[in-house]
């Protein structure tokens, strides 16, 4: 399989569709300059099968200007803001750790975009991304991250937790794996309730080893829930790399095992991500059971914290268990020029309107960041808040 | 400087498995490499990988691996984070700890879990500052229960426990280095045997891991108020009777136990030490500082409120002794 090899020689405009079978509003064929191959992997025949095709396509039917022009918004926003985060960081003094997910954008933005604000996701400890690409608030978010009492979880939370319950963000969560099953647990209960919602569990490369991973996925298949399964696939957990501790290639192989279709898309590509996502939501709304997407990917900075990184400038370097050239090389292949190129080829934007988004967009952090530092610290008491519905657990110091 | 308690730690695999060829560690990303003043020891390039193995996120292989090697006489340490110190549980209750006594004596588990623990610390939050989860192993039948204080004591415990036929759970909180020297050469800290940190008359307290920081303070402290405590640090949880005399003795004397403890307050596990040593003293006086019954919350305002400190051990002890 050389799901890498093929994609990376490719710009970002790649196809990872069949033409959808309904009538739509926008169809949008883009010729692929010079590629050679196709990644696009089904695992649900048993085998392995790889497309191979002369040229590639980009398809982007049903979406309008308005959503392509979010998307790239979304991904901007999840970027800037964890840049913001991390030169906070390394100035000093920050009320908080991070997990960056900088990088990763294209997947949180593709998934989401296909997603309805009363469809559920269960979020993972680098699942910034996800919150925003679902719709989380900038400055909640970020006043949480600073553990303020009027941060998303009031300042209990912090950066690992940060939940929003209104937005159906089952939270992120610091346990690898949870997620699956909270995913699949909130799937099996949409069909209890009989609508038409679905339910995303994002987890890493490490997050389908443990048992959790299992159980999700036998009952997901077993009971056709409408759940997807997206993995994050950045190489490395924590400093362990995926090829030194997996049997296998692509992940996505391990689904066909509980029965469930497993793909393998560029997750550096917010197309090919939408894409598969979008058939895997009409395929769970509409009661034909779960999909796992594969996405690979790279992290630009550490598992967690600021090792190798400096203010102003991209990605942490100099990190013991991968080489700044392997770093450079994904770096190459940054979601967000991809995607504004796309835009700006087919005119979706113009070079003076993407930029006033980042403009925008930048603002909006700064606005986030000065809003977070403006607010209050929870009380200490409060700490013995919210451990059950009503009351407060005793102090038991005096 | 005394060894840092990584170092520490990692020195003593080091000879065991020099001394013992089969000795085998599974760990998660927690590479067993550490280094002081220019020394340094790396125990996958020292004794290659199959002995010294990194494993996906996956502690029930760990744990679950090293309990089927170690039945086959490989001994084995199995070395989990901290956020997930209770993911193995049912693998230590079910089997580690009944499988001897279910076969009669047959099978044995010379394997060490070598838990990370957390601590209290503040912007980690939720499931990543809790403490307390020794007292989930120490009340399993068939587990021991070690919690090195300094590194000194982390090393010759992690002795013991790789040279114990049993099953003995290692648990390890961040820890300044702090405490005598550690030596080069191996030694050992026997299971079940406290130690006495400081002696005094007038009140006995009790805590062990990251509150004995807490503890050394106080009771300078309360020496400088006309109070002389006598601290004791248990080391060992499980099996604790070796452990209570000390306390026992210690109790009969000053008339006073007060504990300390960074777990939840019920169940914590110097309330069995107060229930043991109220049978066995009666007519003493005892308080128990704890956690309160809630999870630890991130913000450094809240979770230092409700985390022991000094000045609440100062509080607490000067109130049993003046009324």
């Amino acid at each position: 399989m050389s799901t890498e090899g093929n994609l990376n020689k490719t710009n970002a405009t790649l196809l990872t569709r069949q033409p959808p079978k309904k009538a739509v509003s926008r169809r949008t064929f883009i010729q692929g300059l010079g590629a050679i191959g196709v990644g696009s992997f089904f695992f649900s025949t048993g085998t392995a099968n790889q497309v191979k095709g002369k040229y590639v396509s980009t398809y982007i039917d049903g979406l309008s200007t308005e959503q392509l022009t979010a998307m790239y918004t979304d991904m901007l926003k999840i970027r800037l803001w964890e840049t913001k985060i991390k030169d906070l960081a390394l100035k000093g003094g920050f009320r908080g750790v991070a997990h960056l997910y900088v990088g990763e954008e294209a997947i949180a933005v593709g998934v989401c975009s296909e997603l309805r604000r009363d469809d559920y996701i269960a979020s993972t400890h680098r699942g910034h991304g996800h919150l925003i690409a679902k719709g989380g608030d900038l400055n909640l978010m970020l006043a949480e991250i600073t553990h303020k009492a009027t941060g998303y979880c009031k300042g209990y939370g912090g950066s690992l937790h940060i939940t929003d319950m209104s937005l159906g963000i089952l939270g992120m969560n610091g346990v690898v794996g949870a997620s699956h099953l909270l995913g699949a647990g909130a799937a099996y209960g949409v069909k209890v309730k009989g609508t038409d919602q679905v339910v995303v569990s994002f987890g890493g490369d490490g997050s389908i080893q443990g048992s959790f991973f299992t159980s999700a996925a036998n009952s997901a298949a077993t009971y056709k829930l409408p759940w997807i399964s997206v993995i994050e696939n950045n190489q490395f957990q924590i400093w362990v790399r995926c090829s030194d501790v997996y049997g296998i290639k692509d992940l996505a192989r391990r689904a066909e095992g509980y029965g469930i279709e497993g793909r393998v898309v560029d997750g550096n590509d917010v197309l090919a991500v939408y894409n598969a996502a979008r058939s895997a939501v009409e395929k769970a709304r509409s009661g034909d059971g779960p999909t796992l997407i594969e996405c690979k990917t790279y992290r630009w900075y550490d598992h967690y914290g600021m090792s190798g990184a400096q203010i102003g400038r991209d990605g942490a370097f100099g990190l013991g268990y991968r080489s700044d050239r392997e770093l450079r090389d994904w770096m190459a292949k940054d979601p967000i020029p991809r995607f504004r190129q796309f835009l700006l080829n087919e005119k979706i934007l113009t070079e003076k309107r993407a930029d006033e988004i980042v403009a925008e967009v930048g603002q909006a952090v700064e606005n986030a960041a000065a809003f977070a530092a403006a607010q209050p610290v929870p009380k200490p008491q409060d700490g013995l808040l919210n451990v059950f519905a009503a009351g407060a657990v005793p102090l038991h110091k005096s | 400087m005394p060894k840092n308690m990584s170092y520490a730690i990692l020195e003593a695999i080091q000879g065991e498995m020099k001394r013992d060829k089969l000795l085998t560690l599974l760990y998660e990303y927690q590479r067993p490499a550490a280094g002081w003043e220019g020394r340094a020891i790396n125990l996958e390039a020292e004794f290659g990988r199959w002995r010294v193995r990194f494993s996906p996120i996956d502690e029930n292989w760990i744990v679950g691996g090293s309990m089927g090697m170690s039945m086959i006489g490989v001994p084995a340490i199995a070395h989990i984070p901290s956020m997930t110190t209770l993911i193995p549980y049912e693998l230590m209750f079910n089997h580690a700890g009944k499988l001897r006594h279910m076969t009669g004596g047959q099978a044995a588990f010379p394997m060490v879990l070598w838990a990370d623990m957390q601590g209290r610390a503040s912007f980690q939050a939720g499931q990543h500052a809790d403490a307390g989860l020794e007292s989930c192993y120490a009340r399993l039948a068939g587990l021991k229960v070690v919690i090195p204080s300094n590194p000194y004591d982390a090393k010759g415990l992690m002795i013991s426990a790789i040279r114990d036929v049993d099953p003995v759970v290692f648990c390890e909180y961040p820890l300044p280095a702090s405490g005598p020297a550690v030596p080069d050469e191996p030694y050992t800290v026997p299971i079940g045997q406290a130690a006495v940190r400081t002696e005094g008359k007038d009140i006995t307290i009790v805590g062990y891991a990251p509150q004995t920081v807490e503890i050394a303070k106080a009771v300078e402290q309360l020496k400088g108020r006309g109070i002389s405590a006598e601290f004791i640090d248990p080391r060992t949880l499980a099996p604790l009777e070796q452990v209570m005399e000390t306390i026992i003795e210690s109790v009969k004397k000053t008339g006073k136990l007060l504990t300390s403890d960074d777990g939840s307050y019920s169940f914590c596990n110097c309330a069995e030490i107060i229930a043991r040593a109220a049978e066995a003293a009666p007519g003493a006086k005892f308080k128990r500082l704890a956690f309160p019954d809630a999870p630890p919350p991130g913000a450094p305002e809240m979770i230092n409120y409700m985390r022991v400190s000094d000045a609440d051990i100062v509080a607490a002890a000067e109130k049993m002794i003046r009324g």
